[in-house]
């Protein structure tokens, strides 16, 4: 079967139960999903498919062709240029350990897109998808606006 | 369509839309499926929102977030949208389809829990380890002596409280009924959750309008503030003349093992003025039949107390003209 | 955001922003199972379903049928490969006695007892739900505390006694006596516990998240019988800890056997739920306190007797009486504590692991003493603040808990707080102000590390030290920054591997008081190397061009206050801990703080949130405010988590985790945080140790648990003594 992910075709060879996060992980390299309960309780494993964030734990990769899948590692620019998500979650020091951050800049990506990010309120309760140990949050919901009026400006 | 539901299917096979309860529970082996079949296909045929004015008509593959997000359900149906939007996660809710968000199995530990070998939801006839175990989450309404299970879901009060039918297809083809007869309490059968038929899918939601679909809310109350299955909850829509209740819709969720109509509770509203008084013996009402467990007696009061809160917040509501 | 009173610096106390930052937001950041092998075999656990007893026989036929299936260890095809070995509280290294796969005999649900190794991973997840196991039950089983069977032992070491308490409890006018307990609570750590094991001829490499890589190499080493030459143990990245990644368990040993024994890399991710007896937990506590006091507040007796759940095979206590017992003055004490065996997976390290249970007993009882007293819980704080600790007189090496509870107040505005209970309420929601102390024992280790300075300026740090979350790739390379008077851009820092100079367990809230000093101590031989023995920061760069040396490189080791000499050949063997506290023979060593929540619970509904929470921490030199602003707010929010969230629940009849998954298990989310601010109180202690660091990953938890439950009293009247409080408990 093949894999649209980041702008690249994959062809790979799966078991029909692989996810569409081992597929990610385990056959196409692409080790930044993360998996934390790989039962859609944690948000982790949170990738955009079709520009809609979901979980790729819950995602069967053979349901996931013909779909454009986008990981963290499909986000900064060839140049290098961090997305402003990226950028702002360095800026307002939004983790600790990192493991949930793919997810957690995934999610938010996906949390401004649909519009869900105008008030620091609707930040929390959209962002809730995304556990942090760490709890970071305030500094998450706080990168979420800074990257909000970026991405809206660009 | 038809060639997806032609093949006369058996218990070795799971049907797959969102994927959100399907892989959990394959992963966990709580259901051992030999084959999925994706059903995503008929996303384009049965992916729709219709309000006519007349009645809101879901196509059964729409996704959460669509529906709870669309201006006419926004408007028309706050009891839908809310039930939806509190549900899960915003991830969980782009991914998972309405046919398969009412069809979501317990999340009761025994039955996820393979290695526990009496349940009879997941074995039939192995008895019910919940009865004496950790039963905190589970229901006061509709149980038995054979499961003791909540039917952990949202939306699915919602469509109850306002007298949805629900639109099936299957290898004998179609039929309609009403959404208060899809789910089965327990009973002595718990493993049969439902009255589809082998192969049968939903295909549809179907929503008529009424004086009390816009005065309606959806309140969940839950340990943490959002991402949980609510601890007690209720679905309300309410017509009122003034102060009095002309007509009252109530469903309950989180304290009962089927989403459960509160019939009586919406008896004893009628005519009456919703006051806390009379939404308190409303509210005792719906729970006069309960049968608490050895943790979860508070969800009795719990359940009444979510039930009142929803009427005032209901009967509070104003509109713009 | 804080005043430093070290000397000012361009780098130290300084918000640097994180060094490993790109890497993290990137994906790049390669974390233990992220680290890809050729030809690697996935590894699946089968765990015990029943807590005691033993396994009379395996059928394996239908998992070994399932197309993919390479090996499946037990107890019964491993033999003796592994050794049994000490547990870390008897001087071993691994985090319970029990040997891995090591005979039929069950100890606790979820025992690993066989080990699918596959293909694929979902060839071994299937064919590890394929294993049939029949059990003989053992007729009795303890799965809590309160079970008839199980057996209580007293401490002795851990008594304290000072004074006649039972007199002058007595004779106190006003006294307050309160049970409490916490629950179990599991770290939950967003990585799962992931090894990964290639052997290269007779070498093992080990990819494991580790806060003590030192400890995996040994203990490994130990287990199979090998020179520990031969391991070595990755931990570049931890994708969090929180103590449950502080020691080797029983999991690594098996995946190293499974390697070994198919002849090529091996990979186990334990799933969630297998992450809850994987490795140790915090265990559930009940507490009995008795304060006696007279008129104004001022303490004349104190007795705080601890019970903690543990496990048959391992006498684990955390005993933080030690710390209780030391806080306030009080002439006259009395504590001990004991533990409570039963069959349950051995308990381990939890952040804050005695202090959160300790504090929480400790701290509602003395908000009950002040509401007998009605006296303002901060004053009744103040009446009792200390400059020695009353069991042996020593001093405090410095101690700003008042300082702590005036900016906190202040900034809480708790002028504004009415008394009575129930007198807050605002429209439908009840609210409650509450507060408490937080404390944690400042502690270091011995330690090592190399640092590299060449001439253009570049310099390069290693140390075996761990990275988790904490900041401490940022803080080591501030630390080499100005030290060596180069741009922070300028140094480069290794971490988390056993070829790198050894350090202490990333535990204890203690890394960066122990590596600190050694990247001190290494640039003071690269100083003198230079013969500018001495000088100032700024003169080595010249000093450095003059030489005309292309590169020096030093490695230092450092053994702070308190260490006995001859615990050096422990930092070389995986056995350097935590040292201070209140375990030195001249002094206490505390980091203080004050803890401050608002509550609000609904009047109909009984739902409880925290809308607010200030915390106010002296916890000595800062490095990094931005990393440690991090770990406070961290803390503070696994403290309001710890009181109202956490517990997992324990079924009675096989002593078994029914809500081990993180749906069931709650942890906050970000809806439940609206405004926690911590605030740095500055505060100078030049005795610590020479980075004048006093820990900071702690002590956000300690006292927010009682400071809830004393804001839930004002809420609503009700003392609520045990954790965690939920809305069933307020109805």
């Amino acid at each position: 079967m093949t894999l649209r992910v980041n702008g690249s075709t994959h062809a790979v060879e799966l078991d029909a139960r692989t996810t569409l996060l081992d597929a990610l992980r385990e056959h196409i390299g692409l080790t930044g999903s993360k998996k934390g309960c790989d039962h859609g309780q944690c948000g982790a494993c949170t990738v955009l498919i079709d520009g809609s964030r979901e979980l790729s734990c819950l995602t069967l990769a053979v349901s996931s062709q013909q779909r454009e899948v986008t990981t963290i590692e499909g986000l900064a620019r060839p140049d290098g240029d961090l997305h402003p998500m990226q950028q702002a979650f360095i800026d307002h020091d939004a983790f600790q350990c990192g493991y949930c951050t793919p997810g957690q800049i995934l999610s938010a990506i996906g949390c401004v897109s649909e519009g869900h990010a105008d008030t620091p309120a609707g930040i929390r309760e959209y962002m809730s998808g995304n556990i942090c140990r760490c709890a970071a949050y305030p500094n998450i919901v706080a990168a979420v606006m800074q990257a909000r009026d970026q991405m809206a400006g660009g | 369509m038809r060639d997806i539901l032609a093949a006369e299917p058996d218990s070795s096979v799971a049907f797959l839309a969102g994927g959100t309860t399907v892989l959990d529970l394959m992963k966990l082996e709580v259901i051992r499926p030999e084959r999925v079949i994706d059903l995503n296909a008929l996303r384009g045929e049965y992916g729709h929102i219709r309000w006519d004015g007349v009645s809101l008509r879901l196509g059964a593959f729409a996704r959460m977030a669509e529906v709870a997000a669309h201006p006419d359900v926004l408007a028309h149906y706050p009891v839908i949208a809310q039930s939806l939007s509190l549900a899960a996660s915003a991830q969980l809710r782009n991914m998972a389809s309405l046919g398969g968000n009412v069809l979501q199995r317990t999340r009761c530990a025994y039955f996820r829990d393979t290695s526990w070998s009496a349940c009879n939801k997941r074995v039939p006839g192995s008895g019910c380890a919940a009865l004496e175990g950790a039963n905190r989450s589970h229901a006061v309404l509709g149980t038995s002596d054979h499961c003791i299970a909540t039917y952990p879901g949202d939306f699915a009060q919602a469509l109850l409280a306002l007298d949805a039918s629900v639109n099936v297809a299957g290898p004998r083809g179609s039929r309609r009924l009403p959404f208060a007869s899809l789910h089965r309490r327990p009973g002595t059968i718990p493993h049969l959750e439902t009255n589809l038929l082998s192969g049968e899918i939903i295909t549809e939601f179907v929503v008529p309008s009424g004086a009390w679909t816009r005065r309606s809310l959806y309140l969940k109350i839950r340990d943490r503030q959002s991402y949980e299955f609510a601890v007690a909850s209720a679905a309300v829509a309410v017509d009122l003349d003034g102060d009095v209740v002309r007509n009252a819709r109530i469903a309950l969720g989180g304290v009962a093992t089927v989403p459960w109509r509160a019939l009586e509770a919406e008896a004893a509203l009628r005519g009456r003025p919703l006051t806390a008084e009379v939404a308190r013996t409303a509210a005792r009402a719906a729970f006069a039949d309960a049968t608490p467990q050895s943790h979860n007696a508070f969800k009795v009061e719990l359940g009444q107390s979510t039930l009142v809160r929803a009427l005032l917040q209901a009967a509070s509501m104003e509109f713009q003209p | 955001m804080s005043e430093t009173l070290f000397p000012q610096s361009s780098t130290l106390g300084q918000p640097v922003p994180r060094y490993e930052g790109r890497a993290k937001v990137t994906g790049e950041a390669r974390y233990a199972s992220d680290v890809r092998l050729a030809r690697t075999a996935h590894a699946y656990l089968h765990m015990s379903a029943i807590a005691r007893g033993t396994i009379e026989a395996f059928d394996l036929a239908a998992a070994r049928a399932v197309p993919g299936v390479i090996d499946i260890l037990t107890h019964e095809t491993i033999g003796d490969q592994i050794r049994q070995t000490p547990a870390i509280y008897q001087g071993g290294y691994i985090s319970d006695s029990r040997r891995p796969l090591g005979s039929a005999e069950i100890a606790n649900w979820g025992q690993p007892i066989a080990v699918v190794v596959a293909e694929t991973f979902e060839a071994a997840r299937e064919a590890a739900h394929r294993i049939d196991v029949t059990y003989k039950l053992h007729p009795s089983l303890a799965a809590g505390m309160n079970s008839p069977s199980a057996t209580t032992q007293t401490l002795e070491p851990m008594t304290i006694g000072v004074g006649d308490f039972d007199a002058a409890y007595a004779a106190a006018p006003v006294k307050v006596e309160a049970h409490y307990s916490t629950p179990a609570q599991h770290q939950n750590p967003m990585e799962q516990f992931a090894t990964q094991c290639v052997w290269e001829s007779d070498r093992l490499t080990v990819h494991e998240p580790s806060q003590y890589v030192n400890n995996v190499k040994f203990g490994l080493a130990e287990q199979l019988g090998i020179g520990a030459e031969r391991i070595r143990v990755i931990s570049t990245y931890v994708g969090g800890a929180f103590g449950a990644k502080g020691f080797l368990t029983q999991r690594t040993a098996l995946v190293a056997i499974a390697a070994r024994r198919i002849g090529r890399p091996v990979k186990l991710v334990a799933t969630r739920e297998q992450g809850f007896t994987v490795s140790g937990y915090r265990a559930e506590t009940r507490h009995h306190v008795q304060l006696g006091a007279d008129s104004e507040g001022r303490l004349s007796a104190l007795r705080h007797e601890g019970w903690e759940l543990t496990s048959r095979g391992d006498a684990v206590a955390m005993g933080a009486v030690s710390m209780t017992a030391r806080l306030y003055a009080c002439p006259n004490i009395s504590a001990r504590v004991n533990t409570v065996a039963t069959d349950r997976s051995t308990p381990g390290f939890m952040r804050a692991p005695g202090e959160m249970p300790y504090a929480f007993a400790l701290e509602t009882a003395l908000d009950e003493l002040a509401h007998t007293l009605d006296m303002d819980p901060i004053e009744l704080r103040r009446v009792n603040d200390t400059r020695t600790e009353p069991v042996g007189g020593l001093p405090y090496t410095s101690r700003s808990l008042m300082r702590c509870f005036d900016e906190a107040a202040a900034a809480f505005d708790w002028k504004r707080r009415t008394s009575q209970p129930g007198s807050m309420r605002d429209g439908d929601w009840l609210v409650g102000w509450g507060c408490a102390t937080a404390f944690y024992p400042t502690y270091a280790g011995n330690s090592a590390a190399r640092v590299r300075l060449s001439a253009n300026g570049r310099v390069h740090v290693s140390s075996a030290g761990h990275e988790l979350g904490q900041g401490m790739y940022t803080m080591m390379a501030q630390v080499a920054a100005e030290e060596l008077g180069v741009p922070v851009e300028r140094v480069t820092v290794s971490l988390g591997d056993t070829d790198l100079p050894p350090a202490i367990v990333a535990g204890g809230s203690s890394s960066t008081a122990s590596v600190a000093p050694a990247i001190m101590a290494a640039c003071d031989a690269i100083r003198r190397r230079l013969g500018v023995d001495g000088a100032s920061p700024a003169e080595i760069m010249p000093a450095m061009e003059a030489s005309g040396i292309g590169v020096i490189e030093e490695f230092a080791e450092t053994r702070p206050h308190g260490v006995p000499p001859d615990s050096m050949k422990g930092l070389y063997r995986g056995k350097t801990f935590p040292v201070g506290g209140v375990h030195l023979p001249d002094r206490v060593q505390f980091a203080l703080g004050a803890q401050f929540v608002e509550v609000r619970i609904h009047a109909l509904t009984h739902e409880i949130r925290v809308p607010r929470a200030v915390g106010a921490f002296a916890a000595g030199r800062i490095i990094n405010p931005r990393t440690v602003h991090g770990q406070f707010v961290g803390g503070m929010i696994w403290g309001i988590s710890s009181a109202l969230h956490e517990h997992t629940e324990i079924d009675d009849r096989n002593a078994s985790y029914i809500n081990a998954n993180l749906a069931d298990y709650l942890l906050p989310v970000n809806a439940d945080i609206i405004d926690v601010k911590a605030i740095m109180v500055p505060e100078e202690d030049r005795l610590v140790n020479r980075a004048g660091v006093k820990g900071v990953g702690e002590i956000g938890v300690v006292g927010v648990a009682a400071a809830i439950s004393n804001a839930v009293f004002h809420a609503t009247g009700r003392r609520l003594r045990d954790l965690p409080i939920r809305l069933e408990h307020v109805m």
